[in-house]
């Protein structure tokens, strides 16, 4: 029981390693969302496209779609712009735009997507972040998947690419 | 005594340069309010920098948030319905103080687990050392 004891520190020692081994190579930088499996919250926006156009919730029509948060001063959501731009051509899913905390009325967003090509049905404008509160957004680019009864059932966050697609969101698109 | 009040001045100078000095930006009539708007925003954890509170934090979403504290509390709303509004959007990730449930068990309890098996170990130790002392007595 003695010898036992005194190996007690290197076993504590030993625990810890393995422990600190494990957790510090996991990235927490992506946080779990609460909103999977919920609703799509609700919302009264105008869209970015025409401020005169007001949507909410039910706007969202074509079913399943994506809600990509994405802003003009946001670079890596230039990153994933072309394979929004390919989802978009190849039909392969409507995406609908939360545009996040422009700095002006709107101007430059849309300037931008009619240069580089938009991929959004139309966007929501959401220059307060009231919206993306709501959703529990923390920063752009993120991307939720709404299946075919309105709920959200994936929160990504980070640039889309093709392989997170095959990974994460095309299995839900087949059911 | 000198360096001592050299490293506090040093210290006060870093507190006040860090961080963000959002209490002269929102202004509220009743400094009850303005001090559970302090003491909220120490508490919140920040979604985007991860190691700060709100408080301390420039991030975009941290301001956005402390606009959304500041509004819930001129609209009325208790610490308690404030901290169930973020939660309930950001999850418990955004609370320093996380809530007594199944799998934050092992946080509340573990310190005292551990200190019940030092304090064990330390009795055991120490009664068996005694008796050997004893041994060793009786022997000469």
């Amino acid at each position: 029981m003695k010898k036992l004891l005194n190996l007690l520190p290197l076993a504590f020692f030993a625990g810890l390693v393995v422990t600190l081994f494990f957790l510090l190579g996991k990235d927490n930088a992506e946080l779990k969302s609460v909103m999977i499996e919920k609703n799509f919250p609700s919302f009264s926006l105008s869209t970015l496209e025409n401020p005169n156009v007001y949507i909410d919730q039910t706007s969202i029509k074509k079913l399943p779609a994506l809600i990509n948060v994405w802003a003009t001063w946001c670079i890596a959501c230039r990153v994933e712009h072309p394979f929004l731009m390919e989802l978009k051509d190849k039909s392969i899913i409507s995406i609908y735009g939360l545009n996040y905390k422009e700095r002006d009325n709107g101007d430059k967003a849309r300037k931008h997507l009619s240069r580089i090509g938009n991929p959004y049905e139309f966007s929501f404008f959401d220059p307060k972040g009231k919206l993306a509160i709501d959703l529990g957004v923390y920063g752009a680019p993120e991307t939720f998947f709404i299946d075919k009864n309105g709920l959200i059932k994936i929160r990504h966050v980070g640039p889309l690419t093709a392989d997170i697609w095959e990974e994460k969101f095309s299995a839900l698109l087949k059911k | 005594m000198k360096a001592f009040f050299i490293y506090l001045s040093i210290f006060i100078f870093c507190n006040s340069i860090s961080g963000d000095n959002f209490k002269e930006r929102y202004y509220f009539d009743d400094p009850v309010d303005q001090q559970r708007f302090v003491n909220l925003l120490e508490d919140l954890r920040c979604p985007k920098c991860q190691s700060s509170n709100l408080s301390g934090s420039n991030a975009p979403i941290a301001q956005d948030l402390k606009l959304e504290v500041y509004n819930l509390i001129v609209e009325g709303k208790s610490d308690k319905e404030i901290t169930e509004f973020l939660t309930s959007r950001y999850g418990n990730y955004i609370l320093y103080k996380p809530p007594l449930e199944v799998n934050t068990l092992i946080l509340w309890m573990g310190p005292f687990v551990f200190l019940l098996l030092i304090l064990a170990i330390l009795f055991y130790l120490r009664s068996s050392s005694r008796t050997r002392f004893k041994n060793s007595k009786d022997l000469r």
